[in-house]
């Protein structure tokens, strides 16, 4: 069966549109329905994003276009039965709360979210669509669309669940709340969550998104974070998605005033890697700290963009990626910096660092400063090389051989940028993370 | 245990630097090789050790009976050639005590011996940072990076004592270094004198000797051995400057 739709449908989604027709769920509230159905069209409207687009001109979605990854139903996950041992593999050694996503579901089974102070609330998108649909209504709503984003439309349409984490103004959330998102194998087609992560006024919390799975999918996940006057969040994304994975995701960071955001992204694993973050400084003396790295090899692809808007006075923003691209990958990373008109004494740097190992892997960065205001300072930097040979022969006159003093280089090289993140439990984490990857794949050489 | 016989090496520009050196080093011995700026000490040091950017255009290098220029510099050290480096390199990111562990551990593997483990390893430096008087502070701090001077040749002859090679080769580790330094390297060399190891110092300066008696001295000259001695050839060189040999060949 066919939707019947009113609107202009460009080819490659008529699928989407089908399955989006053959889903629908007539529980929903009319907003709901009204807010994926007004999404589903823009989405059919935009269609894919050309490579002429300057935000996708480095991903190659070709295959995507030709077989499409269709949503997989909105029935309930069923939990594999290595899921413990795969969550212990890729989760914290000693979680703080723990929200487990399965096949964009969750997983009330595998996750620990009691005990939370008073103050926090911490569930699945679903439950609180029932149980603080006011809070969730109002995000969903005021979201813009004057951006054309298809797959964030896209997500909006068929998101099934996802995550909110709401602290009341004041509270203090000492552990780090780890949500994991796992793709089982089983379904394949495409995963679409919707989080919030909304910090009350002089809140805090730190936040680690984990990306894992088997088989082909595409994930396509969309973030929200808003942080109202003097917060602070610090979230780690880390993803170590399976070997044929897709993987798309767009966060979105409002911050108020003196709020204080520190990111950190480590891109590991899947074959197509795109992350997207969008963060805006509304309040005066916003700060935000964007730091990551992306490792790819045999054929992968990783894309990290960043866009920061201040458009208050006396932001600050520090960014620092690093990009390792060996064997045929490629890598690219985009990052740009708008200071509006009026946004004066904004301080802003960027540097971005990479090394392509082997004549066949490449890198692409990007940076780009867009200033309209006069008393500010700005800067950015961008290297691409390979290893420092010096500091390789001085290894290899100590016995290590070749390869392995590549590869201590090469985790080096990252661990520079892992070490910005400031918990030692979560940068522990991300360091063995790195370890184990280097040991995967041979194409450091 | 080495047996340099006729070699010449160029440089990439094509300059030819060795111009055929000879020497035989045994065990338990410790030479001196002593030479103008430019004379050709440190591409010799360079060749030993196995950098890249050099060709042996002649001659043979025999080490432990084996063709040395045939075995990759990281075979060369896991076979117990150390080379200390004239300028230690600065590694950010890598942990000085994981560094050398996995140096040690890449030569016990090669030899065929377990792998040290994190206790092990920390219980073997202590003793030789005890040893060395150099304090621990070391270990924990990313390879050379932000050391003085003093400090990297130390490093570099802490690392020595830990590795404990059958020859090593000191790269002008005496430039630079006040007094005190000289004194800790010295000792450090001293130290590491045993039958079963030869050591071989490079230096422009004469004032090592005064603290590390050599058994023999060499003045390169020309990318060539000009004259061989005991020590006593080093402070005739010290009287009398290099011009005088430089006559002499």
């Amino acid at each position: 069966m066919s939707a019947i739709v009113d609107f202009p449908v460009k080819p490659e989604t008529k699928p989407y549109l089908e399955a989006f027709g053959r889903n629908r769920h007539n529980r929903e509230p009319d907003w709901l329905a009204g807010y994926r159905n007004g999404n589903l069209a823009r989405f059919a409207e935009l269609g894919f994003p050309s490579r002429r687009s300057e935000a996708w001109r480095y991903l190659d979605l070709r295959a995507l276009e030709q077989r499409p990854m269709l949503p997989t139903g909105r029935g309930t996950a069923v939990i594999p039965t290595d899921a413990d041992a795969r969550l212990a593999e890729i989760g914290l050694a000693e979680p703080g709360y723990r929200l487990v996503l399965l096949d964009g579901r969750f997983a009330p089974g595998l996750s620990a979210i009691e005990r939370l102070p008073s103050g926090v609330w911490l569930g699945s998108m679903a439950v609180a669509l029932a149980e603080r649909s006011d809070l969730v209504r109002a995000w969903l709503e005021t979201q813009s669309s004057d951006m054309p984003r298809p797959f964030s439309s896209l997500n909006a349409a068929f998101f099934a669940d996802g995550f909110v984490l709401d602290i009341a103004p004041g509270v203090t959330l000492e552990r780090p709340v780890e949500i994991l998102h796992l793709a089982s194998g089983g379904r394949g087609g495409s995963l679409h969550t919707r989080s919030l992560v909304r910090l009350g006024a002089g809140s805090r919390a730190s936040v680690i998104e984990s990306y894992a799975g088997v088989g082909a999918y595409w994930r396509n996940d969309v973030v929200e974070l808003q942080l109202a006057a003097d917060a602070e969040l610090a979230r780690v994304v880390l993803v170590e998605e399976g070997p044929e994975a897709l993987h798309l995701d767009e966060v979105r960071a409002t911050l108020g005033q003196a709020a204080w955001l520190s990111s950190f992204v480590l891109l590991l694993d899947g074959r197509t890697v795109r992350h997207e973050a969008t963060v805006r400084g509304e309040g005066e003396g916003s700060r935000c700290n964007l730091n990551g790295a992306f490792l790819v090899s045999g054929r992968q692809e990783a894309n990290i963009l960043t866009t920061v808007d201040h458009a208050a006075p006396g932001g600050e923003t520090r960014e620092m990626f690093k990009g390792v691209a060996a064997g045929r990958a490629h890598g690219a990373f985009q990052g740009r910096i708008t200071v509006r008109p009026g946004a004066q004494k904004v301080d802003a740097h960027q540097l971005s660092r990479n090394l392509v190992l082997g004549p066949r892997a490449a890198i692409d960065t990007k940076p780009e400063l867009e200033i309209y205001a006069d008393d500010v300072k700005c800067s950015h930097g961008a290297a691409v090389g390979d290893l420092d040979e010096a500091a390789l022969f001085y290894l290899r006159a100590r016995g290590i051989p070749g390869e392995e003093a590549r590869r201590m280089l090469v985790e080096a090289f990252v661990e520079e940028a892992v070490d910005l993140v400031e918990s030692p439990p979560l940068r522990e984490h991300l360091r063995a993370r790195v370890a184990r990857r280097l040991a995967m794949s041979e194409d450091w050489r | 245990m080495l047996e340099i016989k006729n070699l010449h090496a160029r440089i990439s520009d094509g300059r030819e630097i060795l111009r055929g050196i000879d020497l035989s080093v045994n065990t338990g011995e410790v030479h001196a090789i002593m030479g103008p700026n430019g004379s050709g000490k440190s591409t010799l040091a360079a060749v030993l050790a196995g950098r890249e950017g050099y060709e042996v255009s002649q001659g043979t290098v025999t080490y432990l009976g084996r063709d040395l220029l045939s075995m990759p510099a990281d075979e060369r050290a896991r076979e117990g050639l150390f080379l200390a480096f004239q300028y230690p390199v600065e590694i950010p990111g890598v942990n000085n005590m994981y560094f050398l562990r996995t140096a040690i551990n890449a030569q016990r593997r090669h030899r065929g011996e377990p792998e040290l483990d994190a206790g092990q390893f920390l219980k073997i430096v202590r003793a030789k940072l005890k040893d060395l008087d150099i304090g621990e502070d070391l270990l924990q701090r990313a390879v050379n990076v932000g050391f003085s001077g003093g400090e990297k040749k130390r490093n570099e002859i802490f690392q020595m004592a830990m590795l404990e090679p059958r020859l090593a080769i000191l790269d002008e580790t005496d430039s630079g270094l006040d007094i005190d330094a000289l004194k800790m390297v010295a000792r450090g060399v001293n130290q590491q004198r045993a039958p079963d190891r030869a050591i071989v110092m490079i230096t422009h300066y004469q004032r090592l000797l005064d603290y590390v008696e050599p058994d023999r001295v060499h003045v390169l000259q020309g990318g060539r051995i000009v004259q061989s001695g005991d020590k006593g050839l080093a402070l005739e060189l010290e009287r009398r400057g290099y011009g005088i040999t430089e006559d002499a060949a």
